[in-house]
């Protein structure tokens, strides 16, 4: 098994979706031995020079059009730079019923078969309300060291989308010229969470010259106090408006313009993980012990998982 | 007058001179075509000589998509579901011997149908016929296209320019064509109910005279005969009467929409005509034979009501659910058609349901519901917002999930297939050939050499202008119909053709429809395989993963979202990419996603070929021993062992109706999988 991991590794580096696919796997598995895997992993990777993704959060609700605008940006950002890598990360709820889910994301998003620098995946939410997954934080460990870009959608219920603010850098809402859900979401206060915002599908050119000085006005009354609005770019896949200079700004996002570092990251999923697995109990547990920041100084984020499942077995 | 009015029997049909008569019979359809332009043609002169008194032309998949048979993703379908055309050479063999002037040609088309008309017009004008006595259809309603066919090639928009394009050419030009044909028929084999297969044809012919309308290239008058140039292609389903029902409500509908609309005074270009085809979707595998009586009555929906009797009707063939019909199987369903007309006494009555209160009854109820969802539709924006924010899609998806969660539950009674499954083994299916059609693997030369002569010895200066021009029409918005008609007699390609048009108009991808579905089926076997499953994602980490997909042109998605529908609703997660992939994409999908297994839905009988491509990119990709795959779809018995062989791991065919049954095959590759 650990030979098997290794070579993983240098295929999945290479760029070998299969490789890429089954890495993905063991940071998805929910069985209690996985983040042992899930770390050797990650030290074959520390031993190798990778690469350091920058996240890209996209919420808004459905049928804004996120996955088309997804796929354009991602084709956009590989076209534009040979060495650049993308990967793509979907989130679809699941059933309340079955647990099981459909993912049809993929329709959207039409990559060149064959390209080795782009890759797409979807999750299932697994009843999470969050609009990502459980699994989307490991998951984003590993493509962390794969990929420059990762783009993460969310479910888009339009509700709840709070997570995405924690696992990615960079937040864009995504609207679409009159849809009214911008009312909904300043309800929902999600207004507060987008770094900027994409008033996208303005094919239609009256509606959406509205649409953006209505979205100016509510966003000065959401946000009252901010220094500067947040950005609003104006797309349309259908003609390309837009799009060009949406993905320049993402090229130009900086390392310096992530205000959350992993750490931060790795303390509030650990945190929420414990809740997820021992409830109220396991987090009392957890403050006795200092609370995330203290146990992940055990270590790394899989070695915190693994410590405190056992200490807390033992209890 | 020989009578007079008061003393005319009211059960008499009477002439214009007052002498009892009888009802001239409906045009003979049979829907054919394959193989290859010249089998075609032999094939038509052969109905005809039989008594068929019209032509329903089948293209195949790459012809109907846009695509010239050397086109790869056209290859495996090359000559399949109908016939190739290629270039104006191809046509000029289909209709040899065929007198276009005399011919009433109905062809099934829709992405293209522009492309097809033109060469239609070429063709008479090239063989110096006149224009003017071109009669027939060109299908070309591409709301059923969007919804539950698959052959679009253009978003929306254009593609109501292109219809609207053909209806302005067509009015003076070629004043007996049916520019475009409402088309229900698909909506039904798509799970539509009654009362929304009223509905979406309605506003789909609402959505292209509202069209047709705002260009006001027409004066009243003319807009007026361009309403009664609307005709409608309808299905008839099991339960006769309530379809007969339909049709007269329809009719009904129909009058009054044009009137309070359209304003449309002249009674004559109010009325409903249309064709029809009955049902195949309730036509069963098992028991084949049994369907010869369910055609039998379903064509009486269409033909008992006189107010609402079809203009030409065309019969699917009893073994339509095994293969492709054979000669013999058309010729039977012909014959059914002309004992109806001329042997029994249908056409002697007048309307016999007038004055009936249970059926006006009925007719008002479906009325009533169907304009509900009309008004539904054109609150939302109508038809193109119908369509474009998914909602008739999902309508349609929902209905047919309930359908199919009656029969399986057995509350819906299908005979041979969930009830009295046991009998004697049909001797229909006992010839040399098992009772069903193939296509000869080797006539693909013969279209593909057709095609390089035609590219060889055309002039490729005029090749290069007519698709200037043509683009230059789509770009500037003058009518693409004239420069469409040069590009035919310059001997452009279908693929030439239709890139032209994507190069100004771009590919439409829509919405897949599944999203939010359910099933309603809870029972024992159900829960037993949640647990199944359940157990299973404990063991492996994940719950089960399952890649639906759909290769090649062949667009009826029903059977892939029920099946993706199905696997969320035992606990899978499905990856369902909708129609329309190469199998290298279905492929890149199932790595990428680390499936646990694909399922692959086939109608178009392409799925050896398919088969064999799929297996041979899994293996290029390393994933052969990791990824099984299972194919489902209208797959002869024959064929099993090749595709075992391939390495195919289940095979599931119209019989294999249960869907726990096939989720439970599917759950048994998953575990075989986990070694």
């Amino acid at each position: 098994m650990a030979a098997d991991l290794e070579a993983l590794v240098d295929r999945a580096l290479d760029g070998e979706k299969l490789a890429i696919a089954r890495l993905v796997s063991v940071f998805e598995d929910t069985r209690v031995d996985a983040p042992s895997r899930r770390r050797e992993v990650l030290q074959h990777l520390a031993a190798r020079r990778t690469r350091k993704a920058r996240f890209v959060g996209i919420t808004g609700t459905p049928g804004a059009g996120k996955s088309t605008l997804v796929g354009e940006l991602a084709t956009r950002l590989v076209a534009g730079d040979a060495r650049v890598r993308v990967a793509v990360l979907a989130i679809d709820p699941s059933s309340h019923i079955s647990g099981g889910s459909l993912l049809g994301d993929r329709t959207r998003v039409r990559f060149p078969v064959g390209d080795r620098r782009l890759y797409f995946r979807s999750q299932a939410s697994d009843q999470e309300l969050g609009g990502v997954s459980r699994t989307t934080f490991p998951v984003c460990r590993l493509l962390y060291h794969l990929f420059d870009y990762v783009f993460i959608e969310t479910v888009g219920i339009g509700q709840s989308e709070i997570e995405i603010q924690q696992v990615a850098d960079f937040v864009f809402l995504v609207l679409t010229p009159l849809g009214g859900d911008g009312v909904q979401f300043m309800k929902a206060g999600i207004m507060e969470i987008p770094d900027a915002i994409v008033l996208n599908k303005c094919d239609a050119v009256d509606a959406a010259r509205k649409s953006y000085h209505a979205l100016r006005a509510s966003l000065s009354l959401s946000r009252p106090g901010e220094e500067h609005l947040v950005r609003i770019f104006r797309t349309s896949a259908t003609t390309g408006q837009g799009l060009d200079e949406l993905s320049t700004f993402i090229l130009q996002l900086g390392q310096d313009a992530i205000g959350r570092g992993m750490p931060a990251k790795e303390r509030y999923f650990l945190e929420k993980w414990v809740r997820d697995e021992y409830g109220r109990q396991g987090l009392r547990a957890l403050a006795a012990r200092g609370g995330a920041a203290a146990v992940m100084h055990a270590g790394d984020f899989e070695a915190a998982q693994l410590q405190f499942a056992s200490e807390y077995q033992q209890r | 007058m020989t009578e007079n009015a008061e003393q005319r029997a009211k059960h008499l049909l009477y002439d214009e001179n007052g002498n009892p008569t009888r009802d001239r019979p409906w045009i003979f359809r049979t829907y054919a075509g394959h193989t290859s332009a010249r089998a075609s043609n032999e094939l038509y002169l052969g109905n005809l000589s039989k008594g068929q008194t019209g032509l329903s032309i089948a293209f195949d998949l790459a012809t109907q998509c846009g695509y010239s048979s050397d086109h790869p993703i056209a290859r495996p379908e090359v000559g399949k579901v109908g016939v190739p055309i290629n270039s104006l050479d191809d046509f000029a063999v289909l209709f040899k011997d065929i007198p276009l002037d005399r011919m009433n040609t109905s062809m099934t088309i829709n992405g293209t149908s522009m492309w097809l008309l033109a060469l239609y017009v070429a063709l008479a004008r090239e063989r110096g016929t006149d224009e003017k006595l071109l009669q027939g259809t060109t299908q070309n309603d591409l709301v059923k296209e969007y919804l539950a066919r698959g052959t679009y090639i253009f978003p929306p928009e254009a593609h109501f320019r292109i219809i609207a394009e053909m209806y302005e050419y067509a009015l003076e030009r070629i004043p007996k064509w049916n520019a475009s044909n409402i088309c229900s028929y698909h909506l039904q084999e798509a799970g539509a109910t009654p009362a929304q297969e009223l509905a979406f044809a309605l506003v789909t012919a609402i959505g292209v005279l509202d069209v047709l309308k705002e260009r006001g290239h027409f004066t009243h008058e003319q807009f007026e005969r361009c309403v009664g140039r609307i005709s409608f292609f309808v299905n008839a389903g099991i339960r006769f009467v309530e379809e007969m029902c339909k049709m007269r409500a329809f009719a009904e509908l129909w009058d009054e929409i044009t009137r309070e609309r359209y304003g449309v005074e002249n009674e004559r270009y109010r009325l409903f005509r249309y064709g029809v085809q009955v049902n195949s979707l309730g036509l069963t595998e098992s028991q084949p034979e049994n369907n010869a009586w369910r055609i039998i009555l379903e064509s009486l929906g269409v033909t008992l009501s006189r107010n609402a009797r079809c203009r030409a009707m065309q019969l699917p063939a009893w073994n339509e659910a095994l293969s492709l019909p054979r000669p013999w199987d058309q010729q039977w369903s012909l014959r059914l058609q002309q004992i109806l007309a001329y042997e029994t006494d249908l056409l002697e009555y007048p309307d016999i349901f007038d004055g009936s209160h249970v059926i006006t009854s009925k007719v008002d109820d479906l009325k009533s519901q169907a304009r509900a969802e009309i008004d539904r539709i054109l609150g939302m924006g109508g038809v193109s917002a119908g369509i474009e924010t998914g909602y008739m899609k999902s309508s349609l998806v929902r209905s047919m999930s309930e359908r199919v969660s009656r029969i399986n539950a057995g509350e819906q009674i299908v005979v041979g297939l969930n009830r009295w499954t046991e009998g004697i083994a049909s001797p229909l299916l006992s010839g040399d050939d098992g009772g069903i059609f193939k296509v000869d693997g080797d006539s693909t030369r013969e279209t593909l050499e057709a095609l390089e002569r035609t590219r060889a010895t055309r002039d490729g200066e005029r090749v290069k202008r007519a698709l200037e021009a043509l683009k230059q029409a789509a770009r500037d918005g003058s009518s693409m119909m004239e420069p469409s008609i040069e590009c035919a007699l310059a001997r452009v390609t279908t693929g030439e053709w239709a890139d032209a048009l994507r190069e100004v108009f771009g590919e439409y991808r829509p919405v897949t429809g599944i999203e939010g579905q359910k099933l309603t089926l809870e029972d024992d076997r159900v829960r037993a395989l949640r647990q199944r499953v359940d157990a299973y994602a404990q063991r492996a980490g994940h719950r089960p993963r399952i890649v639906v997909g759909k290769p090649g042109l062949d667009g009826h998605s029903n059977g892939a979202e029920v099946i993706a529908v199905s696997a969320r609703h035992v606990g899978f997660d499905v990856i369902y990419s909708g129609i329309r992939l190469t199998v290298d994409e279905i492929v890149a999908s199932a790595v990428e996603e680390n499936a646990d297994v694909i399922g692959i839905s086939i109608l178009s009988g392409s799925h050896r070929e398919l088969g064999a491509q799929m297996m041979e990119q899994l293996a290029a990709a390393g994933a052969s021993d990791d990824i099984p795959v299972v194919f489902g779809g209208i797959i002869p018995q024959d064929d099993f062992e090749e595709l075992t062989n391939l390495g195919i791991r289940r095979v599931f065919t119209p019989s294999d109706y249960s869907l726990t049954d096939i989720m439970e095959r599917i759950m048994d590759v998953v575990e075989e999988q986990e070694g």
